[in-house]
């Protein structure tokens, strides 16, 4: 069995939801469900919280939180990440019982969830400190309509850049710092070996797309007073969608996705020799290239402009309180202490493997690079460099159909490998996420 | 039958074994056979279609068992039927996975199907004989209602049951699957078919002339009679659940209650991000699918019924 | 089929009702219910007010027809059916070919390794469709690919199974596989049943045993084959785990694949639950139509077959 604790468990992208039932795995968080312990109180019935949770090792760091607070218990119940729990978590809310206290909720999930009046604004509990720890870029996914917040900010997936070291050297490349230089690399990569290629473009990623876009300066969505509006389809998406359609149509860029046999093949035996990935890679790429060890090298994503700094996000969580608690002022101080105090930011870093969204308490506990980057040093330095410029981002109330769309929309077009059908596909996009909120009633700006 | 069904379905589409008695596999008059001089010509062209089936049908399991045998590097780096020497470890490796799980579903698996195929006999065995052997109000429309059940694709059902259960709170929890899987129209009318054909009206009756309680009747002797046939129902049930992927994905969120089909297939989704994961979902499906080939070739005469002779006596 | 009736007590009686208890009431709670559940939010809808975000966000209103038109005139909801259709009609003829071809040649004296046969070809029936996928999955990726390996070593080179153009081949592949053996040992069995009397006067007279086959045999089991061919239409339509299993591994299945695969999308990744209800009422209703209506044109065939 492969490493410790892995981010990328916690933070994939929803479409493997999967990943997380067993992200356990490597921890050591099958210690189980004997949570309880600790709960010895010395007067009065404790308050107890039940936090559906998905993150690896998430059992050790609520038993710290136990420990110090006796008069309010936290009970840990483990689900199935990503879309999974957010279907439980609405049926729940349908049923008007059955919902939990505090949830662990992908950045993408928050408006669906929200919209759905199963998470509460929590603003007006809110420490006025707290908002200060986050970088901006990630508080946005949490920060909707003015001041309504919906959740605190668990952990991030800024985008970086990863690739072999080894085969640029031997070419004589160097880390691209523009698209333009990781085109160039890709048509040199290729030319040197056509079996070789820098990367992939993956129609099974949704989510590594949004970070690109964002990167870009794409917002899909967007609030305009009190009306939503769709605004995928406009020049930064379509110039992310051309750039990629135009490299697969020269056939330097594979049009396979990621995730599969194949691609891990290709990782392993050195057919694909970079990934724009994000902070949690280095976890996933011990799991799949294990032989390339010692072989990668992570640089700041590539630029629009030479000398700019800004990337997107892909994957991370939050922690959310639900319409249903009846301990709402508990649920806050709780999702505030777990994801903004020393202890269990320390605690998140080394049992559940994450990169934390807390600017402040990140610094001291990220002090090793990971392991499978162990000769980079400043691995976390950069990232959360990286993690710093990541750019505001709003997410809509159907981001589940926006990303089905996409599925299957970029399929055909990484088939057809021609960038008029990348483009064609944001339209696509567009026009089917204006067309689903139309006809939930979204009156659109 | 298909695949295709065995997943999504429960037995009502299996192709059914309405014969009222198990048949032991003899040709009615065999006996009287002509075979004109001796053992006729064994026929080269027949033998050999004969074992490119086999062949086909056993290349995947051959695979397994070789694919079984390799560690997570060589899975996709030495020759596909190139044995390995690791297949003690990918069995360690399967057992240990956290805490061993595996057993777990294995577990569950056992009580889900047995369980359900169980409690799932009985009520149609109890239903068959009533609707075989009594006169009630009602019993043509339940019948009809029961026969249009058999046509009914069980998935249709998946997502309203999940939201009614999700409602009762029972989503989530082993009564989520155990429940759904008592009911088996088909299994009831096949009882029914069984229950007609085997057991003598006049046996009940002179069972009720020497004042034998009517549950007396049934449990001593109307249900040994109905026996092999409702091993038939079991096996048809046992394999429905066994198969059936949609009904435990949907309802159960928390991974200790997953049977087996749905704990592996979580982990051939994590093999994406972890390709050792692989290795362990392989080895799961051999060790899967091993006590379940023996159980089968065991009870292989009881999969030997007549399709039609059902039909025809309805 | 019983003259039971005119001598039953009422006491009796009333234990008919105890036997059926349990039955009826399975029956009601995990099927009627369900059902009517199914039917009265497939004519519900939600919608937002404003933003939607927050309390009040969204109600629940009647929809009319809303949302089986909206299913009906999806064409990704059409191209579904069509692929599911043309996997039926590549799937059931071959499946259930291969089946009748093995039973036949199982009943023919003048094969070898007939038992051995027999148990190789039903043994993928004892493999969980969810299982098989697996299988076949890394049998059809040229990573794994025997097959693959072995063209590549010949020099050759093979198609990917997995593109666009040949995917549907490769999940019928998989239903084939594991449906094949139970079909064959379905018909083996009904083969058995006719009396070899029947083909006594053929042998005699010089018939050859393709012709027994042809002219004898299958109209015997016709009735089997007739049924076989019901249930294999029925799974047809409900094909899912398999492109489901698949999906992962190439880019050539959508989430929509298969009419249930869009049912589960619209539940659980879309969280519509109204026009996921929708779509199950509809793929129900097509599927009572296509297998009552199968029986009604077959029934005449069925059914003069046991008058004999």
């Amino acid at each position: 069995m492969p490493r410790a604790s892995s981010p990328r468990m916690s933070q994939g992208p929803s479409r493997r939801r999967f990943l997380t039932t067993g992200a356990a795995l490597t921890s050591a968080a099958l210690a189980g469900p004997a949570l309880t312990g600790c709960g010895a109180t010395s007067g009065g019935t404790p308050i107890e919280l039940t936090f559906w949770t998905w993150a690896p090792g998430i059992e050790d760091v609520v038993d710290l939180w136990n420990q110090q607070n006796p008069d309010v218990q936290v009970v840990v119940s483990r689900q199935d990440a990503g879309d999974a729990a957010v279907t439980k978590l609405l049926t729940a809310v349908r049923a008007g019982n059955g919902a939990p206290d505090v949830v662990q909720a992908e950045y993408q999930a928050i408006t669906s969830l929200a919209s759905a009046d199963a998470i509460a604004d929590i603003s007006a509990d809110l420490t006025p400190q707290t908002r200060d720890r986050f970088a901006e870029g990630i508080w946005s996914n949490v920060n909707l309509q003015g001041e309504s917040i919906y959740a605190i900010p668990q952990d991030t997936g800024p985008l970086q850049f990863y690739y072999r070291a080894d085969v640029f050297e031997e070419l004589g490349l160097s880390a691209p710092e523009t698209w333009d230089d990781y085109a160039e690399a890709a048509r040199t990569i290729n030319a040197a070996d056509p079996e070789m290629f820098l990367g992939t473009f993956s129609n099974a990623d949704p989510g590594l797309f949004v970070g690109l876009a964002q990167q870009a300066g794409a917002s899909w969505w967007q609030i305009d007073g009190e009306h939503w509006s769709v605004a995928i389809d406009e020049e930064p998406t379509q110039r992310v969608a051309r750039f990629w359609g135009e490299l697969v149509e020269e056939g330097v860029i594979d049009n396979e996705p990621m995730y599969t046999p194949q691609w891990n093949t290709a990782l392993n035996n050195g057919t694909q020799v970079g990934w724009v990935s994000a902070v949690w890679a280095p976890g996933v790429l011990s799991g799949n290239a294990g032989s390339t060890e010692g072989n990668w090298q992570m640089a700041p994503l590539p630029q629009w402009e030479a000398g700019e700094e800004a990337t997107g996000n892909w994957g991370g969580s939050s922690t959310a309180v639900t319409t249903q608690t009846r301990h709402r002022d508990a649920a806050v101080r709780f999702a505030e202490w777990l994801n903004t105090s020393t202890d269990a930011v320390q605690a998140l870093v080394t049992e559940s493997g994450v990169f934390p969204a807390d600017q402040v308490e990140s610094e001291q506990a990220l002090t090793e690079p990971p392991e499978f980057f162990s000769h980079q040093e400043d691995f976390y330095e950069l990232s959360t460099s990286n993690a710093e410029s990541v750019r505001p981002f709003t997410f809509g109330p159907n981001v589940n159909v926006t990303y089905s769309l996409f599925n299957d929309a970029f399929a055909q077009a990484t088939q057809s490998r021609s960038a008029e059908a990348f483009t064609d596909a944001i339209t696509t996009l567009q026009e089917g996420t204006v067309a689903d909120l139309e006809n939930q009633g979204y009156v659109l700006s | 039958m298909t695949a295709a069904m065995t997943t999504t379905s429960d037995t009502l589409d299996r192709p059914s074994a309405a014969a009222p008695a198990v048949r032991d596999g003899g040709r009615p008059s065999s006996a009287g056979r002509p075979t004109r001089s001796g053992v006729e010509r064994p026929s080269l062209l027949a033998t050999g279609i004969l074992l490119l089936g086999a062949l086909y049908c056993l290349l995947p399991v051959v695979w397994v068992l070789i694919a079984a045998s390799k560690s997570p590097d060589e899975l996709f780096s030495t020759f596909s039927l190139a044995p390995s020497t690791h297949l003690v470890d990918n069995i360690r490796d399967l057992f240990t996975y956290r805490d061993g799980l595996f057993f777990r579903w294995a577990g569950n698996t056992v009580l889900y199907a047995v369980g359900g195929a169980l409690a799932s006999t009985v009520v149609s065995a109890a239903a068959g004989y009533g609707l075989a052997k009594f006169a009630f109000r009602g019993k043509k429309l339940l019948f009809n209602l029961i026969l249009a059940g058999v046509l009914l694709p069980a998935v249709i059902l998946a997502v309203p049951q999940y939201l009614l259960f999700a409602q009762m709170g029972l989503a989530n929890t082993y009564w989520a699957v155990f429940l759904p899987s008592i009911l088996n129209p088909y299994g009831i009318y096949l009882a029914r078919i069984y229950a007609g054909a085997s057991i003598p009206t006049e046996m009940i009756e002179a069972a009720r002339t020497d004042g034998a309680g009517e549950l007396r009747i049934f449990g001593q002797f109307a249900i040994p009679m109905m026996l092999p046939g409702l091993v038939t129902v079991f096996l048809f049930q046992f394999v429905g659940i066994w198969n059936n992927y949609m009904l435990p994905y949907i309802m159960l969120g928390d991974d200790e209650l997953f049977p087996i089909t749905v704990g592996l297939s979580t982990l051939m989704n994590q093999g994406a991000s972890q390709p050792a994961m692989y290795t362990t979902v392989i080895t799961g499906a051999l060790v899967s699918i091993i006590p379940l080939i023996a159980l089968f070739l065991i009870l292989q005469r009881y999969w030997q019924t007549d399709l039609t002779a059902g039909a025809v006596k309805s | 089929m019983t003259t039971a009736t005119t001598s039953l007590t009422r006491r009796s009686n009333r234990f008919a009702y105890v036997l059926i208890a349990p039955a009826a009431l399975c029956f009601a709670l995990f099927l009627a219910i369900p059902i009517l559940y199914a039917i009265f939010i497939s004519f519900r809808r939600e919608i937002v007010v404003g933003l939607g975000l927050g309390e009040g966000g969204r109600t629940e209103i009647w929809a009319g027809l809303g949302n089986y038109t909206a299913v009906l005139s999806d064409p990704e909801f059409l191209a579904s059916a069509g692929r599911v259709l043309l996997y039926g009609c590549v799937l059931v003829p071959v499946m259930l070919g291969l089946a009748l071809l093995f039973a036949l040649l199982l009943d023919s004296r003048r094969a070898r390794v007939r038992s051995f046969a027999r148990i190789a070809i039903f043994l993928p029936y004892a493999v969980p469709a969810v299982i098989s996928s697996v299988l076949w999955g890394f049998l059809y990726l040229p990573g794994t690919s025997p097959f693959h390996h072995i063209a590549d070593a010949l020099g050759g080179g093979l198609p990917d199974v997995l593109s666009p153009s040949l995917v549907l081949l490769a999940i019928a592949n998989i239903g084939i596989w594991g449906g094949t053996g139970f079909n064959m040992v379905v018909l083996y069995t009904s083969l058995k049943s006719v009396p070899s009397e029947l083909y006594e006067a053929a042998t005699l007279d010089g018939c050859t045993e393709i012709q027994i086959a042809t002219r004898i045999k299958v109209p015997m089991i016709l009735p089997s084959l007739i049924m076989t061919a019901v249930f294999s239409i029925i799974a047809t339509l409900q094909v899912f785990a398999e492109p489901m299993l698949l999906r992962p591994l190439t880019n050539s299945i959508s989430t929509t694949w298969s009419p249930l695969m869009r049912i589960y999308r619209d539940a659980f990744i879309q969280n519509d639950i109204y026009i996921a209800s929708a779509g199950s009422v509809l793929v129900a209703l097509a599927t009572f139509v296509i297998s009552f209506g199968f029986l009604r044109l077959v029934r005449g065939q069925a059914f003069a077959q046991e008058e004999r």
